[in-house]
């Protein structure tokens, strides 16, 4: 019988973290529901949980193997899943469990050689790319960003690429985790690169750095969790790149921001094994400051807008002038840190 | 009866099935995955596809992990599912008239 565990009960989590302890897995600290099956005198012999569409920190305790224990645990969690309207699941797995998940209807989507990522829908990915718009043969190449908000920096980017190329794959994160939302932020990166016409917008999904592939991007976690979710981010990226023709990934350099540094650290490294070139830009400067998103956010923070108009293309800085963005600046004015981590 | 919204019916147990269904684009598509797919896929799949047509269900995208489910298990499971998908299950199942 699965039961929830409250994340208030003390005495239970300790028991979670026990189990996870001695089965050697690294307790996510992002975590918004955890289960387990408990046996007659009452101690945990599985557990597993939630964070959004990802499931997480499986456990079988070593004397109930076999017991089909994880099926249970794993049907009470999908049927959670369903039931508040998410249908789409991912999972981490380390290699070696790969095969108990796949007997449970996951497939595999990519693999790094510490983690397996999977998703409850066979084909999910193969229709993802088969579903993203095409270029003709010819020098390809991508770019992702989070583009919050679009600046200068973003376009010299996107300039440099597409002036290097014959096509550039534009991918903008459509995860919402801040306070401007997607459509603003997309809508301000399709203005800003309008004039571009071998410049392709695609929306990333849930597959290039989302709260699924990348959780640690959005919610502070320790490096080796970072580095581990960053190579399989990588390897997604390699199928994308496949499909796209793309050879060659360009990057903004990072020196601000903790987790795009390590981000940017793997894809140096791992890249160029997929067949992609990994360009570094370093970062466009403005008056000797450099020009970066989160010094913008900072700005609308402290209502000085007007401080970063040399950082912002004209759109960007039409729109968050005008009274439309009004919430917008209102929910970036709310936060207490406008910084990525 | 026309799929509406995802619903899912089952769990992954032994001799049980978990049916996923979705609204679809006109057509059934199944992707069906069985611990016993050798001996009796042909069988399950059968039994699935004659109960949506029960159910008058023409569009839906529908994935099954089965684990040695019986007939009437996977029908029963197929049928839940349905009813969810379209908010039947709140009071209005259809005894005796598209189920028998």
């Amino acid at each position: 019988m699965v039961s929830e565990i409250s994340p208030r009960s003390a005495r239970a989590q300790k028991q979670v973290d026990a189990l996870l302890e001695r089965e050697g897995i690294r307790r996510d600290r992002n975590l918004d529901y955890t289960c387990g099956v408990y046996d007659d005198d009452g101690a945990l012999i599985a557990t597993g949980s939630s964070f959004g569409s990802t499931l997480r920190c499986f456990a079988v305790s070593d004397g109930h193997r076999g017991e089909g224990l994880l099926n249970e645990v794993v049907s009470h969690l999908l049927e959670r899943q369903f039931a508040r309207g998410c249908s789409h699941s991912f999972l981490y797995t380390k290699p070696e469990s790969a095969r108990f998940f796949s007997d449970l209807g996951f497939s595999e989507v990519a693999r790094a050689e510490r983690a397996v990522f999977m998703e409850n829908r066979r084909g999910g990915f193969a229709s993802y790319c088969a579903g993203l718009q095409k270029t003709p043969a010819g020098k390809t190449a991508a770019i992702v960003m989070n583009a919050n908000p679009f600046t200068r920096g973003h376009r010299y980017l996107v300039e440099k690429a597409a002036g290097e190329n014959d096509f550039v794959h534009l991918f903008v994160l459509s995860e919402e985790a801040g306070p401007i939302p997607f459509a603003v932020r997309r809508r301000l990166v399709r203005d800003g690169v309008a004039d571009l016409p071998n410049v392709v917008l695609h929306d990333s999904g849930p597959y290039i750095i989302s709260s699924a592939t990348f959780p640690s991007y959005f919610l502070r976690d320790d490096d080796d969790a970072i580095r581990t979710q960053a190579a399989l981010d990588v390897s997604v990226f390699g199928g994308i790149a496949r499909a796209l023709g793309v050879t060659r990934r360009y990057v903004g350099d990072e020196p601000t921001s903790h987790v795009t540094s390590l981000y940017n650290e793997v894809m140096a490294a791992r890249l160029p094994e997929l067949g992609v070139d990994c360009t570094v830009v370093p970062r466009m400067e403005a008056d000797g400051r450099v020009v970066s998103a989160s010094t913008v956010r900072q700005a609308i923070h402290d209502d000085a807008l007007d401080t970063v108009a040399d950082m912002l293309p004209e759109s960007t800085y039409r729109y968050f002038a005008s009274p439309e963005a009004a919430h917008v600046v209102q929910a970036i004015r709310a936060m207490d840190e406008a910084k990525h981590y | 009866m026309e799929i509406k919204k995802p619903a899912a019916a089952g769990t992954l147990e032994s001799s049980d099935a978990q049916v996923m269904i979705e609204p679809g684009d006109g057509k059934i598509e199944l992707s069906l995955q069985s611990s016993v797919m050798n001996q009796y896929g042909r069988q399950i799949r059968a039994t699935i596809l004659e109960t949506l047509e029960r159910l008058d269900v023409t569009s839906a995208k529908l994935t099954v992990v089965d684990k040695g489910a019986l007939d009437c298990t996977l029908k029963a499971r197929v049928e839940c599912a349905v009813f969810r998908s379209c908010d039947a299950s709140e009071a209005n199942i259809p005894w005796g008239g598209a189920v028998r």
